[in-house]
């Protein structure tokens, strides 16, 4: 299967989160087809809000700085894991710069849900995906919970579903090869 | 109060978010003569000046769009660099503004627990986040459509300015609807079937000469 992994981090140095999504790559390497993007270390620029993609290149964005290589991955892939430490309470804004620009994918008409607008889709499918977070010191319930409900969200309106969030500090690699590659 | 105001808008000084402010300060303004700086993200030197910025305000008012079901990342950008500075426990009263295409306030609902804990988790004081959907489009709207929209922002400033709150009657109109009946359903599928309700996107569809590209599958 195609995975693609967006990661946050924004710590340049080597550290536990580093090591544990070097070692998560490796291990999905041997069996599957992965696509591995580091946010902060490409030259992203965060969404403008110019909305070319929805009314003059229809699904293109206007900025052309590599992001298009992970709309690409993105939509072809059969699974999606957004990988970020937290900071302050919630997923890293290395990884929400790249998530805003994923607007890209869907279409800008509306459609219901459940008593909701949501965007129409753009392609036929899209990938599910898990989340791979470290906690901080003072991380709690409470944080895990709105982090959960804020990409259960994203889930809804990407026509997608998160399928699992696990922790560096008490997952193993195995478990979360297990949770990704079990479609 | 040493109040400042933060527009997280992407869209910089062409917003929706400005329109807000502006309404929002011509009813503070009828209450405190002080000029109330505004401050964009979308600005990286403003941006990367925000730490400064914040720890020399009172009160901190920061207007947003909901960016794919959460804050767009200019502002948490802002939220991890106050947060680097918060270890000095200044004491601040902070409020939030956020606004969406989408009609409905579930959607930025789940957003506003962040945003009160992220309030306590600097040791400040939460004075509420108000919601306001169905923003975009506004510029383009005829004035009769928009006439409410902005006196409900002018009322809201002009409360804050003496009461350094958000008037909770005014928030409470601004969240609704929370999400939409049955009957509003019925009637948004029923102008769908007629294309009544894609009308603001094919009209700069065709504008821009993309219309007949519409559904187009770049990737």
């Amino acid at each position: 299967m195609r995975i693609t992994i967006l990661d946050g981090e924004m710590n340049q140095a080597k550290n536990d989160y580093s090591v544990f999504i070097d070692d998560l790559v490796l291990l999905l390497k041997k069996k599957h087809s992965v696509d591995y993007y580091h946010i902060n270390q490409m030259e992203l620029k965060y969404c403008t809000g110019c909305w070319s993609c929805w009314w003059k290149t229809p699904g293109e964005c206007s900025q052309k700085d590599g992001a298009e290589h992970i709309f690409r991955s993105y939509i072809n892939s059969d699974f999606i894991i957004f990988a970020s430490p937290f900071m302050v309470g919630f997923t890293s804004s290395a990884l929400k710069k790249i998530i805003d620009r994923l607007i890209v994918l869907l279409h800008p008409y509306i459609q219901m849900k459940m008593g909701e607008s949501h965007h129409n889709k753009r392609y036929d499918r899209y990938p599910e995906f898990g989340l791979i977070l470290q906690k901080e010191e003072d991380t709690d319930e409470e944080d895990i919970e709105i982090t959960n409900d804020i990409y259960d969200r994203l889930a809804l309106n990407f026509h997608s579903k998160r399928r699992y969030t696990r922790f560096i500090e008490d997952t193993n690699l195995n478990d979360i090869l297990n949770e990704t590659c079990n479609i | 109060m040493r109040l400042v105001i933060f527009n997280g808008s992407p869209r910089y000084k062409n917003s929706n978010s400005a329109i807000l402010i502006e309404h929002f300060l011509k009813g503070y303004n009828r209450e405190v003569s002080n000029t109330v700086p505004v401050y964009y993200f979308a600005n990286k030197s403003q941006r990367e000046a925000s730490g400064k910025i914040f720890s020399q305000a009172d009160t901190v008012l920061v207007f947003f769009p909901l960016y794919t079901d959460c804050m767009p990342g200019i502002v948490k950008e802002f939220i991890e660099i106050i947060a680097q500075q918060s270890l000095s426990g200044e004491y601040k009263k902070i409020g939030f503004v956020v606004q969406s295409g989408f009609p409905e306030s579930i959607h930025s609902s789940f957003l506003e627990k962040y945003l009160k804990k992220l309030t306590l988790r600097l040791n400040c004081e939460y004075l509420g986040t108000v919601i306001k959907g169905g923003v975009e489009g506004i510029q383009m709207m005829p004035a009769p459509m928009t006439t409410k929209l902005f006196s409900q922002f002018e009322n809201l400033g002009k409360y804050f300015g003496t009461n350094e709150t958000f008037e909770q009657n005014i928030l409470n109109e601004l969240h609704k609807p929370y999400t939409f009946s049955r009957t509003h359903v019925r009637i948004f599928n029923l102008l769908s079937r007629f294309g009544v309700t894609n009308f603001y996107w094919n009209s700069n569809l065709k504008k821009n000469g993309a219309y007949g590209n519409r559904f187009a599958r770049p990737y």
